[in-house]
């Protein structure tokens, strides 16, 4: 096949022009092949920019080749060859390995840039399809923690009573980053928490003789159908008892997820102490959960009373009782799932013998 | 303790399914909550009732479209 019509016609006019300078130094240089030694001699030199400007050079058979095999001249078309070397490895342009001749220098620089805004424009599409069935942008504001805030928040999931303020920083149209603002949600914590909990209540299966690998699947995906079925009813409920909140899906996700650092503490105590360090664990971190999450969700929910352009019929004191029961309703299942989660793994205490 | 992804999956297929094959007039209207005989003021906030009723009828409404076909097993 021949790309370029008038090569053939250069490398016979060249090879009839037999006045041309032989540039010794040159063709040393040039005709030394790119390929090991094993390649048949019989193929016309690679790439050979000079190939007309030193007709000697021209392998003897060359002129068998003038139609099939001739080399399109370099600089003008090596992008279509780039081009129709993409769609259809099988031709032949004298190469038999086509990726031969890809290791040509000019040919690699440029194949290698068309690939690259191959890659770029298809990165970008990938992004763009994603984005609107997982909303990835809003997910990187809530894993936007530091050891600081982790450890605070902790502390504040267990202790919550002396925290004074519980409002959460805005900027112009977001809240601030869990970095900046303790009382923000995160889902760090959630993720991080959840993944010990599997840990964990295979570790205490293992201790009482009871471990399967199939546990730790059945207990994750339980404990992630939970969660799953309490965001859903969260949500149907905000929708049906028509609340206007701040709250999003993701919060929601968090709060759910805080549950499970109450577990753990409960499930620890009660490798130590058996049946009564079990309660008394779940019975604290129920009460300090409860707590937290009245007063973080107070702020969100309920109106704040500093919004003078409210109007007042839409605010009467329904809306204030409705609020009133959605803060009690989610505050309330939260110890009632971590009891349901984790009552199976204690182990009985052991008797004295 | 056995509440699964697929039990929770099935549990949400046969719920759309029941809101799906309710008939409003046979049976909603006898009981009177059918979703054309709310009398409701624009200034007011829906209440708890009409709101449910709403959705519903909505959840019906899409599930009857073209797009029935996706919940088909």
């Amino acid at each position: 096949m021949n790309f370029n019509a008038t090569s053939g016609a250069r490398y016979r006019k060249s090879a009839q022009k037999g006045s041309r300078k032989k540039r010794v130094s040159d063709t040393a240089a040039i005709n030394a092949p790119a390929y090991p030694p094993a390649y048949p001699p019989s193929y016309p030199p690679p790439y050979n920019p000079f190939a007309s400007a030193v007709p000697g050079t021209v392998p003897p058979n060359m002129s068998a080749y003038d139609d099939r095999n001739a080399v399109p001249p370099p600089y003008a078309s090596s992008p279509d060859y780039s081009h129709m070397h993409a769609n259809a490895p099988p031709m032949d342009q004298g190469y038999s390995i086509p990726g031969q001749f890809l290791n040509e220098p000019l040919v690699a620089n440029v194949a290698m840039q068309y690939g690259q805004a191959l890659v770029g424009s298809g990165r970008q599409l990938v992004d763009r399809e994603l984005e609107k069935y997982i909303p990835v942008s809003r997910l990187k504001y809530y894993f936007a923690v530091d050891t600081r805030y982790v450890l605070k928040k902790l502390g504040l999931l267990f202790f919550p009573f002396v925290h004074s303020d519980w409002s959460v920083k805005y900027e112009q149209d977001g809240p601030v980053q869990p970095r900046y603002e303790i009382n923000a949600p995160d889902l760090y914590i959630p993720t991080m928490a959840y993944v010990t909990y599997v840990l964990v209540a295979g570790v205490i299966l293992g201790m009482q003789d009871r471990f399967t690998p199939e546990i730790l699947g059945i207990q994750a995906s339980s404990a992630l159908a939970w969660t799953i079925f309490e965001i859903a009813v969260e949500l149907i409920t905000l929708y049906i008892t028509n609340i206007q909140t701040n709250l999003k899906t993701l919060d929601l996700l968090a709060f759910g997820g805080y549950k499970y650092v109450g577990i753990i503490f409960a499930l620890l105590l009660s490798i130590l102490f058996h049946k009564t360090g079990y309660y008394a664990g779940l019975i604290y971190s129920s009460f300090s959960l409860a707590f937290f999450l009245i007063r973080t969700l107070k702020v969100q929910v309920l109106p704040d009373g500093s919004s003078p352009h409210h109007n007042d019929p839409y605010t009467h004191s329904s809306g204030n009782k409705r609020r009133m029961y959605l803060l009690l309703f989610v505050a309330g299942i939260q110890p009632l799932l971590m009891w349901w989660l984790s009552f199976h793994l204690i182990s009985p205490p052991t008797p004295k013998s | 303790m056995a509440l699964t992804l697929w039990s929770l999956y099935e549990v949400v297929l046969l719920c759309l399914n029941a809101v799906c094959i309710l008939h409003e007039e046979r049976f909603l209207a006898k009981i009177g909550w059918s979703s054309n005989q709310n009398i409701q003021g624009f200034g007011e906030q829906p209440s708890v009732k009409s709101q449910v009723l709403n959705l519903v009828r909505s959840i019906r409404t899409v599930m009857r479209s073209k797009y029935v076909n996706i919940v088909c097993l």
